[in-house]
């Protein structure tokens, strides 16, 4: 299955007028009728919780009504409705696309992917012996920047049988567990990115079930960390971070959100194919970060003049 | 050990609303009041989930939902009765904030009884 990655996460809110404006500040850009899109043109959507349009929530009341998967081409699309068409109903919606709930409860859209094509050159750093540099002469850093959110890299659920969830989106849609943490659940990618995961799982008791945080790659650390500075200077509260990940290597900052969840942004996420291997370690702060950071105020090591 | 320090006035929080307060200067808040008609509820700044070790609002003094009805954590959506702390719904249901002791003074001086070691370190 050429299931490419997540297009568009469909929120269900409580307060349209603060999570559009949080997005907003996150980077994303307004688009009209409740839609934020990355550069790439994926997107979170976010509508009243109320909203006809909208999926039923959960039992739970996660503010996630949907997460919307793109596909290369109408034959993959065939083939999810053919493959999902088995066990449960698959709708046809008139914009194209399809709509079926996963064995968790998981409402489940597919469309041929609305992502762009990028041309955007990644952070590149200078090192002694590398051969890719910067260009002489070309700064690094800005005092000032506000990079924008490039594309959705992964959302998260805490779910009550991750073995469950798992086994739905290996066997059904062709995702392929990338890492695990003992006890707690799989990293997946869609065989259609090389991404190291665009979902992951998370066990917890049946009450919690709904979305823990959702994520847009950056164009590297420093995006990170300037995006989430812009972030702290405009109020918000940072969650965990900023730091960087043992699996998938991605650098991370998250930040709590008026969604009820948690907003990440990543940079540098590896890559895998079906030549890697999953590892397996057991949960904690130790095997989830190679090393954590807090932010604090800009400080400089400024005293009077010598000799005063 | 504890000790008594004022956090406000009574008449700067506003019915339906809350306020944080960062009373012992760690550089963020650690304790909030939450105004509901004539009573004010306080409690410490760290949601039961995750054993304390995040605060609770999105941003500055967001810790009520919309309609001032709930305490919210905006982490991971747990909801908290505003009068008891009590989690009704979300990752910690069952478990409870923790209460910070208020007084208020004739004059409308709000003081919170702060344990010095519980407030802005690690809970249990």
């Amino acid at each position: 299955m050429n299931i490419i990655g997540p297009d568009a996460l469909v929120f269900g809110v409580d307060d349209v007028e603060a999570c559009s404006q949080y997005v907003t500040d996150y980077g994303l850009e307004p688009k009209g009728n409740g839609r934020f899109e990355a550069l790439d043109g994926t997107a979170v959507i976010v509508l009243p919780k109320d909203d006809p349009t909208l999926p039923a929530p959960l039992a739970t009341g996660t503010s996630l009504r949907k997460t919307v998967y793109g596909v290369a081409d109408q034959q993959t699309l065939d083939a999810i409705a053919a493959e999902l068409g088995k066990d449960r109903e698959v709708k046809q919606l008139d914009d194209g696309s399809l709509e079926a709930v996963d064995d968790l409860g998981f409402v489940l859209g597919f469309q041929v992917t609305v992502r762009k094509a990028l041309s955007l050159a990644a952070e590149v750093v200078n090192a002694p012996g590398s051969s890719a540099l910067r260009p002489v002469n070309t700064v690094g850093v800005q005092k000032e920047a506000s990079p924008k959110p490039r594309s959705l890299s992964h959302v998260v659920y805490f779910v009550p049988d991750f073995a469950k969830a798992e086994a739905f989106y290996a066997d059904r849609l062709g995702f392929v567990t990338t890492d695990r943490f003992h006890h707690v659940g799989p990293f997946m990618r869609p065989a259609g990115t090389d991404d190291h995961h665009t979902l992951f799982f998370i066990q917890t008791p049946p009450h919690m079930q709904g979305i823990e945080h959702f994520t847009f790659h950056m164009g590297g650390p420093t995006e990170v960390m300037q995006a989430g500075t812009n972030m702290v200077n405009k109020g918000y509260q940072s969650f965990w971070g900023p730091g960087r990940h043992l699996f998938g290597s991605n650098w991370f900052w998250y930040f709590k959100s008026p969604f009820g969840c948690n907003m990440e942004y990543d940079a540098d996420m590896d890559l895998h194919d079906d030549n890697w291997t999953a590892r397996e370690l057991p949960p904690g702060a130790d095997n989830s970060q190679a090393f954590l950071f807090q932010y604090r105020e800009k400080w400089a090591p400024m005293g009077p003049p010598p000799g005063k | 050990m504890r000790q008594t320090v004022p956090l406000c006035h009574l008449d700067d929080l506003a019915d339906g609303s809350a306020k944080g307060f960062d009373p012992q200067h760690q550089g963020s808040d650690t304790v909030f009041i939450v105004r509901s008609g004539d009573k004010v509820f306080a409690y410490e700044d760290k949601c039961p989930h995750y054993r304390g070790q995040t605060s609770l609002p999105w941003r500055k003094d967001a810790y009520l939902d919309p309609f001032g009805e709930t305490i919210v954590c905006a982490a991971h959506g747990a909801h908290f009765e505003i009068a008891t702390g009590l989690c009704t719904a979300g990752p910690c249901l069952g478990e409870s904030l923790t209460r910070v002791p208020l007084q208020i003074r004739d004059d409308g001086c709000v003081l919170a009884e702060l344990n010095d070691n519980n407030v802005g370190g690690e809970s249990p």
